[in-house]
């Protein structure tokens, strides 16, 4: 029987709410020691990633982070059966038991942050050229031509960094106060300026939003958003090392792949 | 696929998706059944609007839609 | 379905569009079907070539930042630099490849470049 897992919950007892996941199945936990796992029964073949399936995952991950601490699952882990279930939290049961203390009474947030890059590195561009008019003089050879701008790349590169470093870190000296654990991206794309989860106890919920307001307000020319409170998906660590596929299984992928070309020849599923 | 018109809810969408395809629980091993093969991380907004339909083509049949309970 | 978890922006368009841009269009591993397993295997090695030629040409600037280069050196640096340059981009035409397929995903780690 196959069981899709939501997530991992600090309780062994029954889930007295109603909660519906993929395919309308009631949502149940499977426990071990005194922790538990959230699953549902899946009969048919879930056939790719869909918006429902996605949806659906999420909806019952936020309904088990009312009444528990969760560690939500990533989607679509699926075990065949009960006893891997339990051999499942057997193994990984220090580190689940860890993770559920460590985020007792914790919410995730995200906020990411747009700036207009173009307009900043022209800005960077204008001042480098200014301060270096004259420096093309020295062009004696095309391969100190290609040095020069290469350098100036180099430079107009590093300045963009470093401002990007200077208004994130201006940022996360309000959004860090009320945080106890945060995970920043520094220009995940060229615009996206920052990318940020962090970790908030319930308590500090409003003050978080309250340092998000502030800085929303002294950058008016910046473009931001913010999500959450989320289950702890960035916040959950674990130590012990997932086995990769057996051989067998990778075998069965490529024989799929041959055999089926429209599939995956196509190149249409993928993109 | 070319001129979807981008609505509120995608971007939750895309919010929930940087989550769940690579965070969370991560556990591998030959008791995972993987679903279709498919690699989670290559995943995202772009093939998830069209894998609905994609799917259900290859399958020439719609999907049934889930019992809308509780919430 | 209710969902508690807001995502508030006045400006969802803008973030979609960046977040799409994470993603490329085709997977990054190599493909098994046959016909394509030749231009994986470039893409992968052709990869790490433009990592290396990356970070050689990030130390070159480095160094001529510190000032540890004499005029001369700069010269043949900029030489070599430009023979990479060139060399890379015959063997991306060569095989068909364009600057955005010529990198690896890391998984947590994130994009190698």
């Amino acid at each position: 029987m196959k069981l899709y897992l939501y997530g991992i919950i600090d309780s062994s007892s029954m889930i007295r709410e109603s909660i519906y996941g993929l395919e309308g199945s009631g949502v149940y936990n499977i426990p071990y020691c005194d922790i538990g796992a959230a699953v549902s029964e899946i009969n048919q073949p879930i056939q790719g990633v869909s918006e429902r399936v996605v949806l659906e995952h999420e909806a019952v991950a936020e309904k088990l982070m009312e009444k528990f601490t969760v560690l939500p699952f990533r989607l679509l882990t699926i075990l065949d059966g009960r006893e891997n279930v339990l051999s499942m939290m057997d193994d990984y049961y220090d580190d689940f038991r860890d993770n559920l203390d460590g985020l007792r009474g914790k919410v995730e947030f995200g906020i990411k942050v747009v700036w207009p890059a173009d307009k900043v590195k022209s800005r960077i561009i204008n001042t480098y050229r200014a301060k270096n008019r004259n420096a093309h003089l020295l062009d004696d050879s095309v391969e100190r031509r290609f040095v020069r701008e290469k350098f100036e790349e180099h430079k107009i590169d590093s300045a963009f960094r470093d401002k990007a470093d200077r208004y994130i870190n201006a940022m996360d000296v309000f959004l860090g106060k009320f945080a106890t654990a945060k995970k920043l991206e520094t220009l995940r794309t060229e615009n996206l300026l920052l990318s940020a989860v962090y970790l908030v106890t319930k308590d500090n919920q409003d003050n978080f939003r309250e340092a998000f307001e502030h800085i929303r307000t002294a950058r008016k020319d910046l473009k931001y958003l913010f999500s959450g409170p989320w289950p702890p998906y960035h916040f959950v660590i674990l130590r012990r090392k997932s086995q990769p596929l057996r051989n067998s299984g990778q075998t069965a992928m490529f024989d799929k792949v041959i055999l089926q070309p429209t599939l995956v020849g196509a190149d249409k599923t993928w993109q | 696929m070319d001129n979807i018109t981008v609505k509120s809810k995608d971007v939750t969408l895309v919010e929930i998706l940087d989550r769940v395809l690579d965070k969370g629980v991560i556990i591998a091993g030959d008791i995972v059944i993987s679903v279709a093969d498919v690699d989670l991380i290559y995943l995202g907004l772009k093939v998830l609007l069209s894998s609905v339909e994609t799917m259900e083509r290859i399958r020439g049949a719609p999907f049934p839609s889930p019992m809308q309970e509780a919430t | 379905m209710a969902m508690n978890s807001v995502v508030e922006t006045d400006f969802p368009e803008t973030f979609v569009e960046e977040m799409e841009k994470l993603q490329e269009a085709l997977p990054r591993r190599i493909d098994a079907n046959p016909k394509n397993v030749e231009k994986g295997l470039a893409k992968l090695v052709l990869t790490l070539v433009e990592l290396i030629r990356k970070l050689l040409e990030k130390q070159a600037m480095r160094r001529i930042e510190a000032g540890s280069l004499s005029d001369e050196q700069i010269e043949r640096v900029g030489e070599t630099l430009m023979k990479l340059e060139t060399k890379m981009h015959e063997l991306k035409e060569v095989f068909g490849l364009k600057d955005e397929e010529l990198n690896i995903n890391l998984g947590p780690l994130g994009d190698l470049m």
